[in-house]
């Protein structure tokens, strides 16, 4: 009698287990996340599922949209809502690194692929960010909007006065052209310029050199377009430098292939090419252009290459030439060659790769007395700047914005410091130079 | 015998109270934690008193057999006669047995010894009860060291940014404890030290601060597959964002919101920087009455009340720091002035019962003085108005004090007049006028120790003469409601016929009113002079309160512009009457965001914290206002809820700001706020060019500040900066262009509740609204649209099947059979 007793306890217990076990379903998400819970509502329609997420003992009901979720365990059988990608998504994003060296080039083929596969696909954060704009934007986009400048109607204006200027609303921006161009898909002239658009955003935004690449492809834009010679600058990012030359003018051809744009010399100064860079910039000038911007972008492939004293002249140059058809460009160009020149004059010492490894302290004035600056360079590499000492009012921005931009940059190189307008950040800059400079010697 | 026998009782009474209520204590979430601190005072004190009784006992209690002595005077010196055997007590005894003999007196010759003579240089008060200048100078150096070390952050700079380790992926999230399974492709040791504080961060955001998702707990890890805790339950939308989020987290060391000055707080927490504020019993009992609530440090004001029935008064002669300054004040000032000097008798003598009364029932009327005429408050004032900045002065440059304003004046006056009335007479303020000091001659009325006189009293009135107190009558008994037993009369006393014992003993007692005192307990005249001060008291403490609500705040009134108030401030009509003005939120603030208030609000808001943010803003790392306001009118947030609760929002003068104004390219406010971590600035291009195409022109016009209201916490950088260098560097603006405003819908007033929470309703209703216009699709040419992040189901939703039931269903997800 008592073995049975036993064995009714024991098939009680594996009916009451199999029961929990069906009890408790699970949502797989395709980010790679599962939960458990209960599915207490499907809406087949809108594609939501109601779930009681078990957390720690607490419930918590949400609702999750099919298009999040990889597979859900109800009722003790798995259904596969998405399939999952088994390898994860190249996506070539932001390159802060100089680009691609001819150390490893990528056959060309794959770069064609890797564009086509990223352009194909929206980036991951896509999903995650609203489509959000302002209710009064006319989402019919006329090519010539009419009125008055209205950023608030416009879509153009919209991104120009509001988009652009801040990183944090870019990905909505983004978002919201790829919405224009869902709803324009029928308009070829609006599909056309809202994917090149699309390129632009995802090259000077995001630095996304694949995703612009393909949409600039599919906008038709070529070596004579305006965009040209940054659509070759994808590639060369992306490592097919052969195609990249194809956007360019290389001065040591005979025969110029390409209509001739001044964003080729800085291309082809960050290529490595300097002389190259030089060369297009004197023929840019000597055809006619505006010299400012021409021998500014060759002073900076020069300075790039490490040729200071050449940099100089040209800096140089910029200073000197007369002022061009918009005189605010000009003078614009002209102050970055001044504050370039300067620069190189002031900093060139302090290039942490001449100072040797320690701990240097150095002070400079701020706006309220002494700004003391520990600058630790470790295997070549500035490892910390950190102001030790200071009386200045808060000015957050300059005392932890301005060191991190040191840090990023290796140096006080290019470092914005006018920009912030505070004493502060220029004595922080100042000291710092100070101190890798005691190390050079 | 029979005392040692009482003794040991008390002794272990006390001991047996003291136990139970610090095991109550100890018990965490115990509701009654107030009162077993309590009962850990009275008992503590019992076995103090106990332990006295037994040493009386032991010492042998002498010919007055006193229950207990608590004698520390330094009695007068003299000759021993020869003929009495003299045994001296064991602590004489122990004396002589330490100290060299040249330092004491020779008791055969009568010749001083070296330590007698070192005292009377000092002075009578010294030479006579020098116990008491030493505690009183500990007392007074601890306060001021608690004062100005304290809240001194500056040594505290931000932490370097600690480690950060990439490319962590969610795994599960366990349905038993909670818990986050984490892993990663390689394995970054140091992220996995079990115990270890980690937080985690989305590192597609903004910044690691705007990233920051949550601080977690390492649990345990196997090689790179990781069990975190979390610190808090999550909620709904931080679940949401962990299953849904596509990418890899990040773990950091430390949290990316620099914290230097809260830690800076935290490692100073365990010394009481407002000790002599909650032992203040007027400024608790009075803020519990106006806020008809429990205040904490009640519990407080009852320990000082407990210990100063063994030392009655005690608080006044030994441990007030204001008593002690005026005692500094009253030997180098007034004893060399001597003009304004009046009688020992007057209508002011009780003064202070009256004003007493007088604070409690405005405090009914719901209106807090006491912050005018408490003793503590007036003397923190004091230091903090004429002390504080000449330390940053001093220590970290003048032109980190901003410019004084009414507030700080009418304090500063206010502590004069205080020191000053010891030209009428010494301790004026403390005799006669100290509310604080009422409150202990009440709980005089219970007194176990009191100062007696024998019968061996010659009348040679040393002790009337010298006692600080007025507590001496003409026939040389006490006053007991004032004698604060320094014992400073016990030491003068040439017959020593003064003795400070258990208050039942009635041992060869002097007889009373012997001179006569000319005082009668409670005549015709003092009925009627007590009626007169109690209506005047009445009628002042509702006056005082009709009239600080009738030119007051005004917080209904739409023209008056609401000040802004420390972060985490209780709803105003609340703060207005929490808020005793003690000034502790000053002192602890950092950047002297916070300064008193003048009379923008009348008399009603007069001393009160309001955030002036032209000089400094809040910084984001600091809550140190909150954690040591006494009465909660500030409250003590956690660093985490305090970054959330929003004080003000910062408002843009469309007129006056550069970039607006097309005057010139500005960007000081928001690079101020994208440092400071909180991204509420952001831009807008104003003034675009366009060429004739209707082109913008590139470059042109000018960016210019546009707040986020749902970001913006009016923290008051912003401000601070165009202030700093468009105001006053650059002389370009008559004021800040960007100011933080308070007002409906611009702060979080709020009594109980998160902060944080309520920022993440507001998240969710904002995502509420959008969740309408979201759309997912992602045109691809040559393809069409396509909703890609659907699957290629070949089924999709059939509407117009009726509604099954999900689980009679092969198919309950409408994709398919599985």
């Amino acid at each position: 009698m008592r073995p049975c007793f036993a064995l009714i306890a024991v098939l009680a217990g594996c009916v009451l287990l199999a029961e929990r076990a069906l009890a408790d379903d699970q949502i797989e998400f395709l980010s790679g996340a599962r939960v458990q819970g209960k599915v207490t509502h499907i809406d087949r329609t809108q594609k939501i599922v109601t779930f009681d997420a078990r957390i720690g003992g607490r419930e918590i009901r949400r609702e999750y949209p099919y298009n999040k979720i990889h597979a859900v365990t109800y009722n003790g059988q798995r259904y596969v809502l998405n399939k999952k990608e088994s390898t994860p998504k190249p996506l070539p994003r932001s390159t802060d690194q100089s680009g691609p060296d001819a150390t490893s080039p990528q056959p060309p083929r794959s770069v064609k692929a890797l564009i086509e596969e990223a352009g194909k696909t929206p980036p991951d954060w896509y999903d995650d960010t609203p489509l959000e704009y302002p209710p009064t934007l006319d989402l019919s986009w006329p090519a010539k909007p009419q009125g008055a400048w209205n950023n608030q109607k416009n879509v153009g204006q919209y991104m120009w006065d509001i988009v652009n200027p801040n990183p944090d609303r870019w990905r909505r921006g983004v978002k919201l052209v790829h919405h224009l161009l869902a709803m324009h898909q029928n308009d070829a002239k609006k599909r056309q310029r809202a994917m090149q658009t699309l390129g632009g955003m995802y090259f000077n935004l995001f630095q996304d050199y694949a995703r612009a690449a393909y949409w600039w492809q599919q906008a038709g834009v070529d070596a004579n377009h305006n965009a040209g010679f940054a659509l070759g600058e994808c590639y060369w990012r992306l490592g097919d430098r052969q195609a990249a030359v194809a956007f360019l003018v290389d001065p040591d051809r005979p025969r110029p292939n390409n209509s001739l744009r001044v964003g080729m010399i800085k291309l082809w100064g960050d290529m490595g090419e300097t002389d190259k860079a030089v060369k297009v910039a004197e023929w840019y000038v000597r055809v006619g252009g505006e010299p400012h911007m021409a021998f500014l972008f060759a002073g900076d492939a020069l300075r790039l290459a490490g040729r200071y004293q050449e940099s100089l002249n040209y800096y140089q140059k910029v200073i000197n030439a007369p002022d061009g058809k918009n005189k605010k460009n000009s003078d614009r160009e002209k102050s970055r060659a001044r504050a370039s020149l300067e620069a190189v004059r002031l900093f060139d010492l302090s290039d942490v790769s001449r100072v040797a490894d320690g701990s240097y302290q150095a002070e400079s004035i701020g706006y309220s007395g002494p700004v003391v600056v520990e600058v630790v360079v470790q295997s070549r590499q500035i490892k910390s700047v950190r102001v030790v000492r200071h009386v200045e009012k808060q000015f957050y921005a300059a005392l932890t914005d301005v060191p991190d931009q040191i840090i990023a940059k290796q140096g006080v190189k290019g470092v914005d410091a006018t920009s912030r307008a505070t004493m502060t950040a220029e004595a922080i800059l100042n000291a710092t130079a100070k101190a890798l400079a005691q190390g050079a010697n | 015998m029979k005392h040692l026998l009482v003794g040991v009782v008390i002794v272990i009474l006390g001991g047996a109270i003291a136990a139970t209520s610090l095991v109550r204590k100890a018990a965490a979430h115990d509701p009654l934690q107030d009162v077993a601190m309590v009962g850990t005072a009275l008992g503590a004190t019992l076995v103090v008193y106990g332990g006295l009784v037994l040493l009386t006992a032991l010492a042998g209690g002498g010919k007055s057999a006193a229950l207990v002595r608590v004698d520390h005077f330094l009695p007068f010196l003299r000759k021993k006669k020869k003929q009495t055997v003299h045994r001296p007590s064991w602590f004489k005894r122990l004396v002589a047995k330490v100290l060299p003999a040249s330092w004491l007196s020779d008791p055969m010759t009568g010749r001083a010894g070296r330590l007698r003579v070192f005292f009377k240089r000092l002075g009578p008060t010294m030479l006579s009860s020098p116990l008491r200048r030493v505690i009183q100078t500990i007392c007074l150096l601890a306060f001021l060291w608690l004062f100005f070390y304290v809240c001194w952050p500056y040594t505290a700079t931000p932490q370097p940014a600690g480690r950060v380790s990439t490319g962590w992926q969610l795994v599960e999230i366990d349905a038993d404890t909670g818990f986050l399974r984490m892993v990663q492709t390689r394995a970054d040791d140091w992220a996995q030290a079990p115990e270890e504080a980690r937080f985690l961060v989305d590192p597609q955001a903004l910044d690691a601060i705007q990233g920051e998702f949550g601080r977690f707990v390492v649990v345990q890890h196997v090689a790179s597959d990781l069990t975190l805790r979390p610190s808090e339950p999550l909620t709904e939308h931080q679940l949401d964002q962990l299953l849904t989020t596509s990418g890899t987290w990040d773990l950091h060391e430390r949290s990316p919101w620099p914290s230097h000055y809260a830690d800076d707080l935290a490692r100073k927490e365990s010394l009481p920087a407002d000790l002599f504020l909650v032992i203040d019993p007027l400024v608790s009992l009075s803020t519990a009455i106006a806020a008809r609530s429990w205040v904490w440090s009640l519990t407080s004001a009852a320990v000082i009340l407990i210990v100063c029935i063994v030392i009655p008064r005690g608080f006044c002669g030994y441990l007030c720091p204001l008593g002690t300054l005026i005692d500094l004040f009253d030997w180098a000032v007034s004893k060399r002035i001597r003009r304004f000097r009046v009688a020992d008798d007057g209508w002011w003598v009780h003064l202070k019962y009256y004003v007493l009364l007088g604070t409690l029932v405005s405090a009914v009327c719901g209106v807090l003085v006491s912050g005018f005429v408490a003793a503590i408050p007036i003397i923190t004032r004091g230091m903090l108005f004429l002390g504080e900045p000449v330390q940053s002065g001093l220590l970290r440059g003048w032109q980190q004090v901003p410019p004084p304003n009414a507030g700080q004046f009418v304090s500063i006056l206010l502590f004069f007049v205080v020191l000053g009335l010891g030209l009428l007479r010494p301790r004026f303020w403390c005799k006669y006028v100290c509310p604080s000091g009422a409150v202990f001659s009440l709980g005089n009325v219970f007194r176990v120790s009191e100062r007696k006189v024998e019968s061996s009293c010659i009348h040679c009135n040393k002790c009337v003469e010298i006692c600080p107190f007025d507590a001496i009558k003409a026939d040389f008994t006490t006053r007991v409601t004032d004698c604060t037993l320094c014992q400073t009369c016990g030491g003068v006393c040439p017959t020593q016929a003064i003795k400070f014992v258990n208050r039942g003993n009635l041992v060869e007692l002097k007889v009373e009113n012997d001179p006569p005192t000319r005082e009668t307990p409670i005549g015709r005249r003092g009925f009627v002079s007590l009626a007169a001060g109690t209506a005047a008291a009445l009628v002042g403490g509702v006056g005082i309160a009709s009239a600080t609500k009738a030119f007051g705040a005004r917080l209904g009134d739409p023209h008056t512009r609401p000040l802004v108030r420390p972060p985490g401030s209780v709803p105003e009509q609340e703060f207005l009457t929490m808020c005793i003005r003690c000034g502790e939120c000053f002192k602890a603030c950092p950047y002297n965001v916070l300064q008193p208030t003048g009379f923008e609000q009348g008399l009603e808001g007069l001393w009160t914290p309001k955030v002036v943010a032209d000089h400094a803003g809040c910084a984001s790392s600091c809550n140190a206002c909150g954690q040591v306001c006494p009465t909660g009118a500030i409250r003590a947030l956690p660093l985490a809820e305090k970054k959330a609760a929003r004080m003000g929002l910062a408002i843009v003068n469309a007129e006056t700001c550069l970039p607006m104004a097309a005057r010139e390219p500005c960007r000081l406010c928001v690079d101020e706020c994208i440092a400071a971590g909180y991204h509420a600035i952001e831009f807008k291009r104003m003034h675009t060019q366009t060429d004739e195409d209707g082109r913008p022109v590139e470059e042109s016009g000018f960016l210019a500040p546009v707040v986020l209201a749902d970001k913006c916490v009016g923290c008051g950088l912003c401000q601070m900066s165009c202030f700093n260098v468009n105001v006053h560097q650059k002389q370009l603006l008559p004021a800040s262009a960007i100011v933080v405003e308070a007002g409906e819908g611009k702060e979080d007033r709020i009594l109980h509740g998160s902060y944080r929470a309520l920022r993440s309703a507001e998240a969710s209703q904002r995502r509420a609204r959008l969740r309408d216009q979201q759309t997912h699709d992602y045109f691809i040419p040559g393809s069409g649209s396509v909703d890609h992040a659907e699957a290629p189901s070949p089924f999709s939703a059939d509407e117009t099947a009726p509604p099954q039931t999900p689980a009679a269903n092969d198919d309950p997800f409408g994709i398919g059979a599985p």
